[in-house]
């Protein structure tokens, strides 16, 4: 038996055992914060798996964006008075069964599709052939932003649609009270002027990265969200009652940036969703980055629009 | 023993315990914690499942996942104003009681 | 010209949804109301070809599958689009009303709106199943989302439970979807129904597929999360979702069974979807009847209703196809009318408790007429659409001797007729004391506006159905799955 190996246990087991206290705990801030931890460890099995694209994202997506948001919520609801402990109760009798019948399930058809063989002719393996032609290095972004452009641009219109329908559900926004650390502080003055910028050079770091190293525009857009939720965290941005039409385009940038190259190329006399060349993957990256980063920090902050605090 | 087969056995417990989980759990947040956990274990499976090339796992099944992850993260992002709003209305974080109302 | 007409059908609405977020408010309706306009300009050309027996591809970006995706176009997905098209033109006229675009509601309503039309279509024309899984998921949180839009509790609880389950159902599909490529290289609908063989892993992944369709679709017992959900939404988006949001999962469903392998499931397999589509039949009816809400009776009755669709696995005859197929459109037209109906009923008289509906017929007759015609049809009276359809899903299983659905397809028709007559007959009665409660009514009143007008012309449109049926059934005729019984 290999380190490698020795690493993949216990990482297996690391995954198993905080699912399970994710799921069966009854505090529930120790178990987001358990289930950040949980998204760390995915984000080791990704690289273990030879998969840094996917590290990347879920470290930045599976365990921060999702545990920031989570977080933020529960902190909502408990600031509303909610429980924070859930009484005992007797869980449904089929429960377990279910549940283990399931995993067994899962894991048969999972140990039997590992003994399948590949197809040689299959999707990925052309995919590397045609690596060359798409004027990309990294294979994963081509798929997404080239050969199945049109997946890419449909999830640009999920997350618009999350948006849309968190707006729809808002409510009354009460400005000025998502303010929580003082900036006086001296660590969060320090945290602004270094944290932030520092946030930014990543993000655009790994947007230019993503063509032909590990990155892209979800994961750098990840990352610049967290500096949004910085700017909110320490009340520098307040919430305003509504959108103006920065927002609004910002916002809507990188669907809009697909809809319109990926219609265009039909004007043009092309199949729909043709990119012109490399400029374009790099124009619509660059539009889904500040859209992805602006809707979540949105999202975070629960609010329509976001504006300079006034000290 | 290789590292795939570690992988499957952990996503595939993983899997049953998300599942268990969204049986179990009243609050809608842990419900959602489920889910996403769930969700976790179905994306470990389907590079595992998706086959490998020489230059590593195979990059079409990357990109499945990645999408897979933004709509995760998108679907939960709109649970979540849900699960508040809901909680503000009604001082309810559970969907448990009648549904009826005029 | 068909490339450009099936772009068309998914970027005009999309572009529309994204102009209406970003432009003044003013700029809202006429920028919906022009990209609506365009989309017959986009089917047109597109049934044509369909017409001659061709089917319309195109390879986006031009990547031919495996590497890329593939739109296409046969006839099932052209009737398909031929009922989106309908639906949502007649809908987005009560829309003009109930969710004025201009406003507030109606700011939060459009968007999300033309973002569902223009995922509904590239739902129908997508022939590949992740690209499927994105539109479904695209599909299924615009139309959460629009049931909750207004912010009541019970429709939020609704939205809540349909996001939950829909999205462990897309789990499900996922994970099948991956396996089906880790067997077959190739995400495309009809290149997986080449490649894959039948053997233990393919019929799994099937099957779990089928799963999360079931879910989707709410086939009992599978459904529990749609009566409340197609019940509690606004009006116009009851209407969609039960004529159209709903059977996106069915039409997945179908197009797996019977152009990707799916029925390497084998008999048996096929037995029990009928089953359940025979369960489905009776409990929805059952529970209709006990209803005491009208927009929950409705709702109850697309449960039913679906449970038709279902009767296909088994049967499995052209015949049936033709049948199933006809029921969708006419079910959806006559479905949405009887909810923008419901939901105008709901609005006049402030509540939809069915014994506030003594009386109704006097101060709104026409929605009472419009609930009523569309009742015809979903009772499979003739002349209606609903007729035709149930007529001839009738006559395929009495063709294959198949006496269990014969009885199952006639006690269906006669349950939907207890559920409607109780409706109507309720609005017909005279009210106690003898005078019109004038107390109720205080919103809407008796007037004659678009909204009564949307759901009448829906409702003539599936009784319509019923005189005129035949170029639809030729249509459908033009795309029969490959290999099936006569």
């Amino acid at each position: 038996m290999t380190i490698g190996v020795l690493v993949d246990l216990m990482l297996a087991l690391a995954l198993v055992g905080l699912s399970l206290r994710v799921v069966t705990g009854r505090a529930l801030f120790r178990d987001i914060v358990l289930f950040i931890l949980f998204g760390l460890v995915i984000a080791l099995s990704w690289s273990r798996l030879g998969a840094p694209d996917l590290a990347l994202a879920e470290a930045a997506i599976g365990a921060g964006l999702t545990g920031a948001l989570m977080l933020m919520a529960y902190r909502r609801l408990v600031a509303g008075g909610a429980e924070d402990v859930a009484p005992r109760r007797r869980p449904p009798l089929l429960a377990v069964p279910v549940a283990v019948l399931t995993g067994a399930l899962v894991a048969l058809i999972g140990l039997a599709a590992l003994g399948v063989e590949r197809v040689p002719d299959a999707a990925g393996t052309i995919v590397l052939e045609e690596l060359g032609a798409s004027g990309l290095g990294n294979a994963v972004t081509a798929v997404l932003l080239v050969f199945r452009g049109l997946d890419t641009m449909l999830e640009m219109a999920v997350l618009l649609v999350a948006l849309l329908g968190a707006w729809a559900v808002l409510g009354e926004v009460h400005p000025g009270r998502l303010h929580q650390v003082d900036r006086r502080t001296p660590l969060v003055g320090a945290l602004l002027t270094t944290v932030a910028p520092v946030t930014l050079l990543i993000a655009v770091h790994l947007l230019l990265a993503g063509t032909d190293a590990p990155g892209g525009a979800f994961q750098a857009g990840a990352v610049l969200t967290g500096c949004g939720v910085l700017l909110v965290l320490t009340g520098t941005v307040r919430p305003r009652a509504a959108a103006g039409l920065a927002t609004k385009l910002l916002v809507i940038a990188g669907l809009a940036a697909f809809v319109m190259i990926g219609a265009s190329a039909v004007a043009l006399g092309r199949a729909p969703m043709s990119l012109p060349g490399t400029w374009a993957v790099y124009l619509i990256e660059t539009a889904m980055m500040l859209s992805i980063a602006v809707t979540m920090t949105l999202l975070f902050a629960r609010a329509r629009a976001l504006e300079p605090e006034r000290a | 023993m290789s590292s795939a087969f570690v992988y499957v056995l952990a996503a595939s417990a993983v899997f049953g315990v998300g599942v268990y989980g969204l049986i179990v759990a009243d609050h809608l947040m842990r419900k959602l914690l489920s889910l996403n956990v769930m969700g976790s274990a179905v994306f470990v499976l389907i590079l595992t499942v998706g086959g490998a090339t020489p230059a590593g796992p195979d990059p079409v099944a990357q990109a499945l996942i990645l999408t897979g992850i933004v709509i995760a993260v998108a679907a939960t992002a709109f649970a979540l104003a849900l699960i508040v709003r809901m909680f503000q209305e009604t001082g309810l974080t559970s969907l448990r009681g009648r549904d009826d109302d005029d | 010209m068909t490339t450009e007409a099936l772009a068309l059908l998914v970027f005009a609405p999309l572009v529309a949804g994204l102009v209406v977020i970003a432009a003044p408010r003013r700029a809202a309706a006429p920028v919906a109301v022009a990209a609506l306009l365009t989309l017959p300009f986009g089917l047109w050309p597109l049934t044509l070809v369909v017409w001659r027996g061709e089917t319309v591809q195109v390879a986006l970006a031009g990547f031919a599958p495996p590497l890329g995706i593939v739109w296409r176009v046969d006839a099932l997905a052209l009737t398909m689009l031929w009922l989106t098209l309908v639906v949502v033109l007649v809908v987005s006229l009560h829309a003009l009303t109930s969710f004025p675009p201009a406003s507030e509601s109606g700011q939060r309503f459009w968007p999300l709106w033309l973002i569902l039309i223009a995922s509904v279509h590239a739902l129908f024309v997508s022939a590949d199943l992740f690209n499927l899984y994105v539109t479904l998921e695209l599909v299924t949180l615009a139309g959460v989302a629009m049931i909750a839009i207004g912010g009541k509790p019970a429709a939020m609880r609704a939205a809540m439970r349909y996001l939950l389950l829909g999205l462990m159902a897309s789990l499900f599909y996922l994970l099948a979807t991956a396996l089906l490529y880790g067997q077959t290289g190739t995400l495309d609908l009809y290149q997986v129904g080449e490649r894959l063989d039948d053997g233990a892993l393919a019929l799994i992944a099937l099957a779990l597929m089928v799963t999360g369709l079931l879910v989707k679709a709410a086939i009992v017992p599978l459904h529990v999360w749609l009566p409340a959900a197609h019940g509690k939404a606004p009006g116009p988006v009851s209407a969609v979702l039960s004529a159209l949001v709903v059977k996106v999962a069915l039409y997945i469903l179908i197009r797996l069974w019977f152009w990707s392998g799916g029925a390497a499931g084998g008999d048996g397999a096929a037995l029990l979807l009928g089953l359940l589509g025979a369960l489905a039949i009776v409990h929805g009816s059952l529970a209709a009847i006990t209803q005491t809400r009208l927009k929950m009776l409705v709702a109850y009755s697309t449960v039913a209703q679906l449970g038709y669709v279902m009767l296909l696995f088994p049967l499995a005859s052209t015949a049936a196809f033709r049948a199933v197929t006809f029921h969708m459109v006419a079910h959806g037209v006559a479905k949405a009318a009887m909810f923008l109906a419901a939901a105008n009923l709901l609005h006049a008289l402030g509540s939809d408790r069915l014994q506030r509906l003594v009386g109704a017929d006097q101060r709104h007759g026409v929605n009472v007429l419009a609930f009523a015609l569309a009742g015809v049809s979903i009772m499979g009276l003739p002349p209606s659409g609903g007729f035709v359809a149930k007529w001839m899903l009738l006559e395929a299983a009495w063709r294959q001797q198949g006496w269990g659905w014969v009885a199952v397809i006639s006690l269906g028709s006669l349950l939907a007729a207890v559920y409607v007559f109780r409706v109507v007959a309720l609005a017909f009665a005279q009210p106690k004391g003898g005078s019109v409660r004038a107390s109720v009514g205080a919103r809407g009143g008796g007037r004659f506006d678009t909204t009564a007008l949307a759901a009448l012309l829906l409702a003539v449109l599936a009784i319509l159905l019923g005189f005129a049926s035949a170029p639809l059934v030729a249509l459908i005729d033009r795309g029969l799955p490959p290999g099936m019984l006569p």
